[in-house]
């Protein structure tokens, strides 16, 4: 054989080993469950999937990100089996466009709202109230949070400072971040010097330091449901059987979620 | 169908507003770039020339990820620009350009070396022979041969500026009248129940603004063909 036809000859051989490795890869990528969960979850649903892989072999792909923009894809046709939402809106809006089994759905888990601010940061804890000047607090920074018309963080902590009469003074100086952990990482890296996130976030990441805790009355009750899709896998309900356990359970607890029904086992 | 809302607008008018200055702002850098890569032989030459093309293979929200670490309000570009110029990025329309910028840098590098790299050199020792030193001979011979080149990557570096987004929502987030260009706008309103529409209108303008600037740059860059190379 002349040089450029084993040259084509190695070419091709190696481009139809990586296309069946790939279409290997692919097989097993639809034995295991896709999961889309809101972004507060990354930490504690990681450590779930890791104990629920060692009991019983059951292969977990979690996509995470803010719930509205995941439901928006589910809606377009995602192949996620589980649904994950950080608010009951997003979940809503799934069972409205059909597109979860409402048989499945339990309101899983509980956060809190805080104010988070820079490790380092010089301001000092206050009380969440109405009244306080955060505005003052931010001095020429931006209060980042995620987008507060779409991403559930963002929609709570409108919320809260609306209730609180807050709102009106702050509005010009919020940034919205593309979710949750966005914000996070905005506020740990000082870029801004106050940050609206929740309760779990301000937990696993060292960068921060919780300023104050939004009243729980100040918005609507923070709860995260689960569901499965229409097109779940069989496995969706193992998994999901799984979330409701009593070793989850101590996994959540132990980042902060409050876990809002009686465990199974 | 449209009518567009103030949001829509202000987005408009950003996206257009941070694209132009950042092309303008990366023109010198880029020409000066493709000049280095194309004429002078120096050691990490093919390091610039790998960090010039960055930008183009990295994952966008890793570009925007090393802005924030080094141009951020605790990078130490950031740090000297804020104290020495009182230049801000964070959470700053400034800081959206900066990321256009870098986005479309290696955009515009690419057909200006090429340019340069295809001049006819004798035209250069020409003028030289007739007595103009190296600035003359740059500004009045080099620069007009490497026009369509260079139109070629202003154009291409204002389109990718224009459809900016990873890069520019990781560093400075996604701020109404500061930060929300088209992109980041058509991203917000995907995510809203009903956003749908807004969404649509703002997909078609994208389009639209991008085929005119890439119609406009191979129209212009045609005539400056025959302009200066006389076909």
């Amino acid at each position: 054989m002349s040089n450029k036809s084993s040259l084509f000859a190695a070419l091709a051989a190696v481009f139809f080993v990586a296309s069946w490795l790939l279409s290997a890869q692919a097989q097993a990528q639809e034995k295991s469950i896709t999961v889309f969960a809101a972004a507060s979850m990354k930490n504690a649903l990681d450590d779930v999937d890791e104990a629920l892989a060692k009991q019983s072999g059951i292969k977990v792909v979690t996509s995470y990100d803010a719930s509205s923009v995941l439901m928006k894809q589910i809606e377009q046709g995602a192949p996620a089996d589980v649904f994950v939402s950080a608010d009951l809106k997003w979940m809503d809006y799934g069972s409205q466009k059909k597109l979860i089994d409402e048989d499945t759905r339990v309101n899983l888990l509980g956060n809190k709202l805080v104010l988070i601010a820079a490790k380092d940061s010089k301001l000092a804890p206050v009380t969440i109230a109405p009244g306080l000047d955060l505005a003052k607090l931010a001095g020429d920074g931006r209060i980042v949070t995620g987008d507060v018309r779409a991403v559930p963080v963002g929609i709570y902590a409108k919320a809260a400072l609306e209730k609180l009469g807050l709102w009106a003074a702050l509005e010009s100086k919020m940034a919205m971040a593309a979710n949750v952990r966005a914000a996070l990482l905005l506020v740990a890296r000082g870029e801004a010097p106050l940050g609206i996130v929740y309760a779990t976030d301000a937990k696993v990441e060292p960068g921060v330091k919780i300023l104050g805790t939004f009243p729980d009355d100040s918005h609507e009750p923070i709860i995260y449901p689960v569901a499965a899709t229409k097109s779940a896998k069989p496995d969706a309900a193992r998994y999901l059987a799984f979330l409701r356990s009593a070793a989850a359970k101590s996994i959540f607890e132990s980042y902060g979620f409050a876990f809002l029904i009686k465990p199974t086992s | 169908m449209f009518d567009l809302s103030v949001a829509e607008w202000t987005a408009l008018k950003l996206s257009l507003r941070i694209a132009v200055v950042a092309t303008a702002w990366a023109l010198p850098f880029a020409v000066t770039t493709g000049w280095l890569l194309a004429r002078k032989s120096f050691w990490g030459k093919t390091m610039l020339d790998g960090l010039v093309h960055l930008p183009l293979v990295l994952p966008p929200v890793v570009t925007g990820y090393l802005l924030l670490i080094w141009f951020g309000r605790r990078g130490p570009i950031g740090v000297f620009l804020h104290d020495y110029l009182g230049i801000v990025f964070a959470f700053r329309w400034t800081g959206a350009a900066l990321a256009a910028a870098v986005m479309g840098f290696p955009l515009m590098v690419r057909p200006i070396r090429l340019a340069l790299e295809t001049i006819d050199r004798r035209l250069e020792d020409a003028a030289a022979t007739l007595g103009a030193n190296s600035v003359l001979v740059f500004l009045t011979v080099t620069l007009p041969l490497a026009l369509p080149g260079i139109i070629a990557g202003v154009l291409l570096c204002f389109a990718r500026a224009l459809g900016e987004f990873g890069a520019t929502i990781t560093f400075v987030s996604n701020i109404p009248g500061e930060t929300q260009t088209i992109s980041a706008a058509i991203y917000t309103f995907l995510q809203i129940p009903d956003g749908d529409a807004p969404a649509a209108r703002m997909v078609v303008i994208a389009i639209v603004l991008a085929l005119v600037a890439l119609v406009g740059a191979e129209w212009l860059s045609r005539r400056a063909t025959t302009r200066f190379h006389g076909e």
